[in-house]
């Protein structure tokens, strides 16, 4: 039994089938991949998986139970915690006070009577941003504003971490330091979700990864297969550069 | 059967009205994306102006009915939308909410002044007397008018969005503003049009329902709420939804009036029935998603430091008590209510400011807990004010509940039908038809304060320990998590916060700050009647507050000195009635520009013309120091 499974999975806009049929699950103690070009539905099933987008038909279960009819403030309490694509800090406070606050949130409905202040030390720490603790969020690069969501996601103490492009925004040398970090995280058994365009970042830490293209899951599979795989190839380069039709066409 | 038939027709005849109303707001929200609030004020304003021309002026009515409804009516649509709602657009809701509640109110003041509520109008009917029989029923050509009225805005709305250009660009503008714009569309053209017809609309309603309902300015003015009760089965889209919302709600009237008793308390459900018709559909909206996917961060306030606190509430307190000694009987009077009307206005520093959130109806927790108080021990028993503010928080809590699924619009909403509500239903069940209700000054360990200084400072006491709550509320955890959910309820929701019971939290304690306020307040004066508490002075105490500042306890104290002494002595140099309405109007008017009010401004330019360094790093929660509370005393001395 998987911690967190989505099965069959659809969502609707209008005419426009964002998710269609989509399967899938995470384990503890490893970072599963989930990549596909832009628009291909990842967001929107990170969406479904957090409570804040219901879908037309299909069901999320985490632990085998079936959360589907539970809003987003009960899934993450029991265990799931994500960052946003598009940015949903707390502007109005400083980096410290965006993961205190979840600190906070989290031992509010815990009662676990941890010290949400050394929690949150301890975690500006192992993010690396400390330095950087006492600035408004709204005021901050994209990339180190991306590492105050993850350590502010972190500070809610999950078991299912959802990453939605936390790279975008970071350096080469950043971009390391974040995998070594992913890869610390799942070894001390967290469940990783991550959703990531840097195809580098992802082959690296990934141990299974789900493609997705126009809404439809096409390929799943460890790295080396994924980086094989026709399917994936077409997906890509026929979202990527247009003058592939022809290639297109095979993919489906 | 003759009965049910003539309060059906009644009821088709009222819903027809309403439906026009109904429309016209869901046109000018749909296309220009603001909930215009002062939609029943404009047809309410153009109402009297039809008044002025018909019954004043003696025009003959096609002649009349054209100039407002052709000529005014558009005219002055166009220009609202061109002068005050096109800085409004793209700032969050809030400010949309402010300024054109200041344009309510500013409608309100004006048509108080121009046309005082002391002499008797009446607008005459249709083709008085003339009637037709239908089915052994009486229809008077009025009535008869007002259902065509309503079938002709049907047909002639669903040619214009359908059939024309400019319809098909409205529905566009609603559907991706800038999309329109960079398909050649013109979304401030269309929007100014979506005003005109808008404000058209309002007019007629207005101009149809004048008749019946009386020419009162109060009453016209909340034609908005039994428009947006009757637009809310249409979620604020559709219009077909919309006129049978209409409907529904003029045939539930007709019925109420028909066949509920005419005596004891289900005789007055009648006028609040557009309200519990509200809160009917508001329970069985679908819950709205949360919007993800924009960084928010407001400039907030500095909050200043304890020392700084203690030792500016303590000079506070005693600047409070020389100036009180030194006043003659009357300023003296007029402080105390800038001071008790300043402890009410902390209470939407903490909702409004903090937390985002916005209560019309504060002045009815302050009359619940004002009653409350009064019902105790008359008033003098610390027990009362503890009943009080819990009374009131009760009532928050429920009255809230409903709409925090929702956005802010329709807690705004929500809160405004029940602020008429209780006035209906509430107050004039406690104070009967203009009573009083005796209230007595609190007295405290032995100690009372029935002396007008020794109450004045009593407040004064009361206004700081109130703001030192509210601050220590900002700077504790519970203020981090107001601010997190202001910037962002998604986030915080996806970290496991129950938003709604925080939201319903924070209202019913704001609430019950403000039935503290309204036990004070009441002592202050003695007594109180329904007219303290009428569902305007709500509107008033937000604005104030907002022109104030209403990010800060030094907001609160400016915003009830403006409200309380301030329109006093404004008052001695400008003999108008509705000045207090039109003074906050306008003020509110102009918040796009500076949202935190005068303390905003004037923080901001010390700032400037200090230039100093960055505050000094105290930590986690004293990261932001100021002297800001320093500056309270000033406008006192």
């Amino acid at each position: 039994m998987s911690l967190l499974s989505v099965e069959e999975v659809s969502v609707r806009f209008g005419g426009v089938m964002a998710l269609q049929d989509v399967d899938l699950t995470a384990d503890p103690g490893r970072v599963t991949g989930l990549i596909g070009p832009n628009g291909a539905g990842k967001t929107t099933l990170f969406n479904v998986i957090t409570g804040l987008q219901e879908p037309t038909s299909g069901r999320v279960l985490i632990d085998g139970d079936d959360v589907s009819g539970r809003k987003a403030h009960q899934r993450a309490r029991l265990g799931l915690a994500r960052t946003f694509q598009r940015l949903e800090v707390f502007g109005s406070l400083t980096a410290r006070e965006n993961v205190l606050v979840a600190a906070e949130i989290r031992r509010r409905w815990s009662k676990d009577g941890s010290n949400p202040k050394e929690v949150t030390e301890a975690i500006l720490e192992r993010v690396g941003i400390t330095a950087a603790a006492n600035e408004r969020v709204d005021a901050m690069p994209t990339g180190l504003a991306r590492l105050v969501e993850l350590a502010r996601a972190l500070a809610a103490n999950p078991r299912l971490l959802l990453l939605d492009e936390p790279g975008s925004g970071l350096d080469t040398q950043e971009t390391e330091a974040f995998g070594d970090l992913l890869l610390e995280l799942a070894q001390e058994g967290l469940a990783i979700l991550l959703v990531e365009h840097d195809v580098e970042l992802v082959m690296r830490v990934c141990e299974l990864i789900h493609v997705l293209d126009f809404g439809k899951k096409i390929a799943e599979g460890p790295p080396s297969e994924i980086k094989a795989d026709p399917r994936v190839q077409a997906a890509y380069l026929g979202a990527d550069e247009e003058a592939a039709p022809d290639e297109e066409v095979v993919s489906s | 059967m003759t009965e049910f038939l003539a309060f059906t027709v009644t009821g088709v005849v009222t819903g027809a009205v309403y439906a026009v109303a109904a429309s016209g707001l869901v046109v000018t929200y749909t296309t220009s994306g603001i909930f215009n609030f002062a939609h029943g004020a404009m047809g309410m304003l153009l109402a009297f102006l039809y008044w002025q021309l018909r019954v004043h002026l003696h025009w003959p009515a096609p002649f009349a009915l054209i100039a407002v409804l052709f000529i005014l009516a558009p005219l002055f649509g166009a220009i609202v939308e061109r002068v005050l709602m096109r800085n409004v657009r793209g700032s969050d809701t809030g400010v949309a909410l402010m300024v054109t509640l200041g344009l309510l109110l500013f409608l309100v003041g004006l048509a108080l002044w121009r046309f005082p509520q002391t002499e008797p109008r009446a607008l005459p009917e249709f083709f008085a007397g003339h009637s037709v029989r239908i089915f052994s029923v009486n229809v008077s050509w009025h009535e008869l008018i007002e259902i065509a009225s309503a079938g002709l805005v049907a047909i002639f709305l669903r040619l214009l969005l359908f059939r024309t250009r400019i319809g098909i660009a409205m529905r566009a503008v609603v559907d991706d503003r800038d999309l329109t714009a960079l398909n050649g569309g013109r979304p401030s053209r269309v929007s100014a049009l979506s005003w005109a017809l808008g404000t058209m609309l309002a007019a007629l309603a207005g101009i149809l329902l004048a008749p019946k309902l009386g020419l009162s300015v109060l009453n016209l003015t909340f034609l908005v709420i039994s428009a947006y009760a009757a637009a809310i089965v249409g979620q604020l889209k559709s219009l077909p939804l919309t006129f049978a919302g209409a409907l529904a709600l003029g045939l539930g009237e007709a019925y109420a009036v028909g066949y509920l008793p005419t005596s004891g308390f289900l005789s007055h459900i009648k006028p609040t029935l557009p309200m519990l018709f509200l809160f009917a559909v508001l329970l069985f909206l679908p819950q709205v998603r949360l919007r993800v996917g924009r960084v928010v961060g407001t400039r907030s306030a500095r909050v200043p430091a304890w020392r700084e606190v203690g030792v500016v509430g303590v000079a506070f307190v005693v600047l409070a008590w020389i100036v009180a000694s030194s006043l003659g009987s009357i300023d003296l009077a007029s402080m105390g209510e800038g001071l008790a009307l300043g402890i009410i206005m902390l209470s939407l520093v903490l909702l409004a400011g903090y937390g985002g959130q916005t209560s019309l109806c504060q002045m009815t927790f302050v009359g619940i807990g004002a009653v409350v108080a009064a019902k105790i021990s008359h008033g003098s028993s610390p027990i009362g004010l503890v009943a009080a503010a819990g009374a009131a928080a009760v009532v928050g809590a429920v009255i809230s509940l409903p709409a925090l699924r929702l956005t802010g619009l329709y807690l705004a909403l929500s809160t405004l039908a029940f602020a008429v509500l209780a006035d209906n239903l509430f107050f004039l069940q406690v104070f009967g038809g203009g009573g009083g209700l005796a209230i007595h000054r609190l007295s405290l360990l032995g100690i009372s304060f029935d002396g007008e200084v020794a109450y004045t400072v009593f407040l004064a006491a009361v206004f700081v320990l109130m703001g030192a709550f509210v601050l220590a509320i900002r700077r504790g955890p519970f203020g981090r998590l107001l601010s997190a959910m202001k910037d962002s309820p998604a986030a915080c929701a996806t970290l496991g916060l129950d938003l709604t019971r925080t939201k319903v939290g924070v209202f019913a304690l704001s609430a019950g700050m403000a039935g503290v306020g309204g036990a004070l307040f009441g002592g202050l004066h003695g007594s109180i009647s329904s007219n303290d508490f009428v569902y305007v002075q709500s509107l008033v105490l937000l604005l104030m507050v907002t022109i104030g500042g209403i990010m800060t306890v030094s907001g609160a104290f400016l915003g009830g000195m403006l409200l309380g002494p301030g329109f006093v002595v404004l008052a001695r140099f400008i003999h108008v009635d509705g000045l207090t309405f039109m003074g906050a109007g306008l003020g509110a008017m102009t918040i796009a520009r500076s949202p935190n009010g005068i303390v905003g401004q004037i923080s901001g330019a010390v700032d400037r013309f200090r230039r100093r360094p960055a505050a000094p790093d105290e930590g986690i929660t004293d990261v932001e120091v100021t002297e800001e509370v320093e500056r309270i005393v000033a406008p006192v001395g």
